[in-house]
């Protein structure tokens, strides 16, 4: 498979400045997104995983968020690659919902409890599709003096200024007006139809209180899909949701994944899932990437000791008299510029010089293949008794 | 990791494999609807909706099923934390509703609850040396200095140590906060306990600490659990028995290695085949459950899942709503006007015109085959009127072995049911 990559992380730095100090939530992450595949980015609760995700839109808030270092190269039809980082705020606005879509965690937080759900769908095709609304409803504005042709395509651009709103009651406008109304709804339903909604036309009418979990999780996907984006960044959508639920909202995504051949970044701590929808798998911790690889290779030949952990962290695969590999400790910040892995603290096999110095990702065995770790590397210039243990030492 | 010492917490009591700690028999928890200025009762929500259980002392019986099906209030009503409305809850062959006094005491000292949410369930005005001690000083267990002795050993046991007893709850991580809630909940050496959704907000690595140090206990202390989770791959891992609910009942019922390998029942496979982490998943990927979820209030009739059931069959209790929610999708831009029941299985819907009750007709015609099976309908003007097979309320049936199954296709005596309606509706 030749695929070429839609968005390119490299080398991203983000840092947190906090009242304790600079917290480098991201530290060097470099990946990349190839047309219509899933990739995985996996890891615990503050590993900077979402971070890495929210960089990509350039939602994270800034202060305290400041983006340090590095560049994600994201290549659009129209414009060729742009640095998403350099972008102003209204071009970034431009791509946001359009070029890259997201879908969040928890959807009843994501949604607007005030607006009716297909308002809400319907904002993005208003923002990013005027022209085609226009199109849709037959509404030539050449045939129209300037003044009626710019209330009515700021009026579906939903750009229109208060005092324009009565003016669009006309007579000369408003049976136009009413087709572009008919355009929108119709394309709402079109959407929320390809999510597999049952009745589009009773859900868009209903507030987000009124649909279940599910439901919700699906108004945002069609809302993210809305705009047909190159990539799509899926922030564990389904961890808030029932696993039947979540079955259906993952064979939803994998279908219209394949479908429209979009990329897919999926951000889980879940591993078992990435097994079900994942291509590739790149794991994170404390900022940094421990290990990337094709799914298959993840699952069956883990190298990194932190890939191991996640894995034998899974209860299903101990059945009910084996004990859970746990992995001691939990994610710690990183606030100063300490040397040596990330890991180090918490890992079974580490050595003197995995406290010294950092390990750089190097490649393993099947192409594709890497992890950041010096248990496998021949460390020819450091003292056996500071080597990592192949051994782990409990 | 591991607990260094149990201690004098407790000595092991002595098990036997089929010793019954608590009976659950036929327990009821409604909740009522309340509408109006009046505050009018005009319906209850069956959370729970006739279940009978047994645990027996020194195993872990999970409960498994999607959010609402009533897992969470059994769970309570068995910790005494809500009183049922109908049938009870029955520790040592008492009663729990009608213990007083000291025997009150008793029970509340012998069934503790560990809660999922690890932030709401933590006094944050509290340090962990009060908030672990709580217990013990309610109970009168121990005073003064000895208090501290008995909370650094507590936490000790999970894994935490004097180091922490000076830290409020926000100064913990989530995984720690499930210790420091093990832990209270183990101060008065407990016989049984509730584990609510124990790590179901936590990471994967967290968990499996968690989970570990349950396991732990469990040995140490000869504890008994009620496992509450929807998680199957922990289920997997940590329980002997399963009891997979539904909008309040209980559907199926076995050991836990039956159910993974020969579940007896359509949901138990729809929830196998949704979970990720279970290797076989992948062979029943066909198995997916329709996502409406029917309302608590109004529950279906005959066997309550037939609704969503993907091997549904004619006799499941196929009923009025389910024809009005089929011409509902069919024709959704004419709903009916009346609907005027006669019993949940028997009503005229009236239309506005003849030729919209024409066209119901036709659509009711392309029902789903298992539905139109035990139909009858006719239009008569601007009426429909649908006619459904009357079914009873499906039994959980005993498989022999402890095995219980409530669905018609596993059950020996309600497949003959399943049987007797068939040639009967060939002859008619």
């Amino acid at each position: 498979m030749n695929a070429q990559p839609v968005a390119a992380v490299d080398d991203l730095r983000v840092h947190f400045h906090t009242s304790r100090g600079v917290v480098r939530a991201v530290d060097g992450v470099s990946f990349q997104v190839n047309e219509s595949e899933v990739l995985g980015l996996v890891g615990e609760t503050g590993c900077g995983k979402s971070v890495t995700a929210r960089s990509l839109l350039r939602l994270l808030p800034s202060p305290p968020a400041e983006y340090v270092g590095g560049r994600i190269l994201f290549s659009t039809p129209g414009r060729g690659v742009v640095d998403l980082l350099t972008l102003s705020d209204e071009e970034i606005r431009g791509i946001r919902g359009d070029r890259i879509a997201m879908i969040f965690q928890d959807p009843s937080k994501a949604l607007n409890p005030a607006m009716p759900v297909g308002r809400q769908v319907g904002e993005v095709f208003l923002q990013h599709r005027a022209d085609h609304l226009l199109e849709r409803a037959g509404v030539g504005l050449e045939e129209l003096d300037p003044v009626s042709r710019g209330l009515l395509s700021r009026a579906a651009g939903e750009r229109s200024r208060a005092p324009e709103r009565p003016l669009l009651r006309l007579p000369r406008l408003r049976g136009r007006w009413r087709r572009i109304r008919a355009a929108l709804d119709e394309s709402v339903a079109q959407a929320l139809a390809d999510t597999r909604i049952p009745t589009p036309l009773k859900i868009m009418r209903s507030y987000p209180h009124e649909l279940s979990g599910g439901m919700k999780q699906r108004v945002m996907i069609a809302q993210a899909l809305a705009c047909d984006p190159d990539l799509l960044i899926a922030d564990e959508p389904t961890t808030a949701l029932d696993v039947t639920i979540q079955a259906r909202i993952l064979d939803l995504i994998r279908e219209l994944q394949q479908r429209r051949r979009t990329a897919v970044l999926y951000i889980t701590h879940d591993l078992s899932l990435v097994r079900r929808l994942c291509d590739r798998v790149t794991v994170m911790y404390a900022g940094r990437i421990a290990e990337r690889a094709g799914t298959g290779d993840v699952f069956g030949r883990p190298l990194h000791p932190y890939t191991r952990g996640l894995l034998g962290a899974m209860p299903a695969r101990a059945g009910r008299d084996g004990r859970l590999v746990a992995i001691r400790g939990s994610v710690s910040e990183v606030l100063n510029g300490d040397p040596g892995c990330r890991f180090a603290p918490r890992c079974p096999h580490a050595g003197a010089v995995c406290r010294r110095r950092d390990p750089a990702l190097v490649a393993h065995g099947e192409p594709g293949h890497e992890a950041a770790c010096f248990l496998h590397e021949h460390l020819d210039d450091v003292a056996p008794g500071e080597r990592p243990s192949p051994e782990p030492v409990r | 990791m591991t607990p260094a010492t149990a201690g004098a917490l407790a000595e092991p009591r002595p098990t036997k494999a089929d010793d019954e700690l608590i009976a659950v028999r036929g327990l009821e928890r409604y909740f009522p609807i309340k509408q109006g200025v009046l505050q009018r009762v005009v319906g209850h929500v069956r959370a729970v909706d006739g279940v009978d259980l047994t645990i027996r002392r020194g195993e872990t019986l999970a409960l498994v099923g999607e959010s609402g099906c009533g897992k969470s209030t059994l769970a309570r009503c068995v910790a005494g934390l809500s009183a049922p409305t109908g049938g009870g809850v029955y520790f040592r062959g008492r009663d729990i509703a009608e213990l007083q006094g000291e025997d009150w005491r008793e029970y509340r000292r012998n069934c503790q609850i560990v809660f999922q949410d690890v932030f709401a369930s933590l006094n944050p005005r509290q340090l962990v040396k009060d908030i672990v001690a709580r217990p013990l000083r309610i109970h009168h267990e121990a005073s003064g200095a000895d208090v501290l002795d008995r909370v650094v050993e507590l936490l000790e046991s999970v894994g935490l140590g004097s180091q922490h007893l000076y830290r409020y709850p926000h100064q913990f991580s989530g995984g720690q906060r499930q210790r420091i809630s093990i832990a209270r909940a183990l101060a008065l050496r407990p016989e049984l306990l509730v584990l609510d959704e124990p790590t179901s907000a936590l990471d994967v690595s967290v968990q499996a600490q968690i989970l570990n140090l349950l396991s732990d206990l469990q040995q140490q202390l000869s504890l008994t659990y009620l496992f509450i989770t929807h998680d199957l791959g922990v289920v997997r891992h940590m329980a002997d028995r399963i009891a997979v609910m539904y909008l309040g009942r209980v559907f199926e019922l076995a050991e836990t290695a039956e159910v993974f390998e020969s579940p007896r029942h359509p949901y138990t496979e729809a929830l196998l085949a949704a979970s990720p982490d279970l290797p076989e998943g992948e062979g029943r990927d066909a198995v997916r459950l329709d996502a409406r979820m029917p309302d608590a209030a109004s529950p279906p009739q005959g066997c309550t899942l037939h609704t969503r059931c993907p091997v549904v069959t004619h006799a499941c209790g196929w009923e009025v709503d389910d024809a009005l929610w089929w011409l509902e999708q069919a024709l959704p831009a004419a709903p009916a006007d009346v609907v005027r029941r006669r019993s949940p299985f028997e009503a005229d819907i009236e239309f506005g015109d003849e030729v919209t009750a024409g066209a119901a007709g036709v659509a009711l015609a392309r029902a789903p085959a298992a539905m139109l099976a035990a139909l009858t309908f006719e239009a008569r003007g601007a009426v429909l009127r649908v006619e459904f097979r009357n079914v009873e309320p499906v039994r959980l049936e005993n498989l022999g072995g402890g095995r219980l199954t409530s669905c018609l296709l596993h059950a020996p005596a309600q497949r003959a049911l399943l049987v007797e309606s068939s040639t009967e509706e060939r002859s008619s």
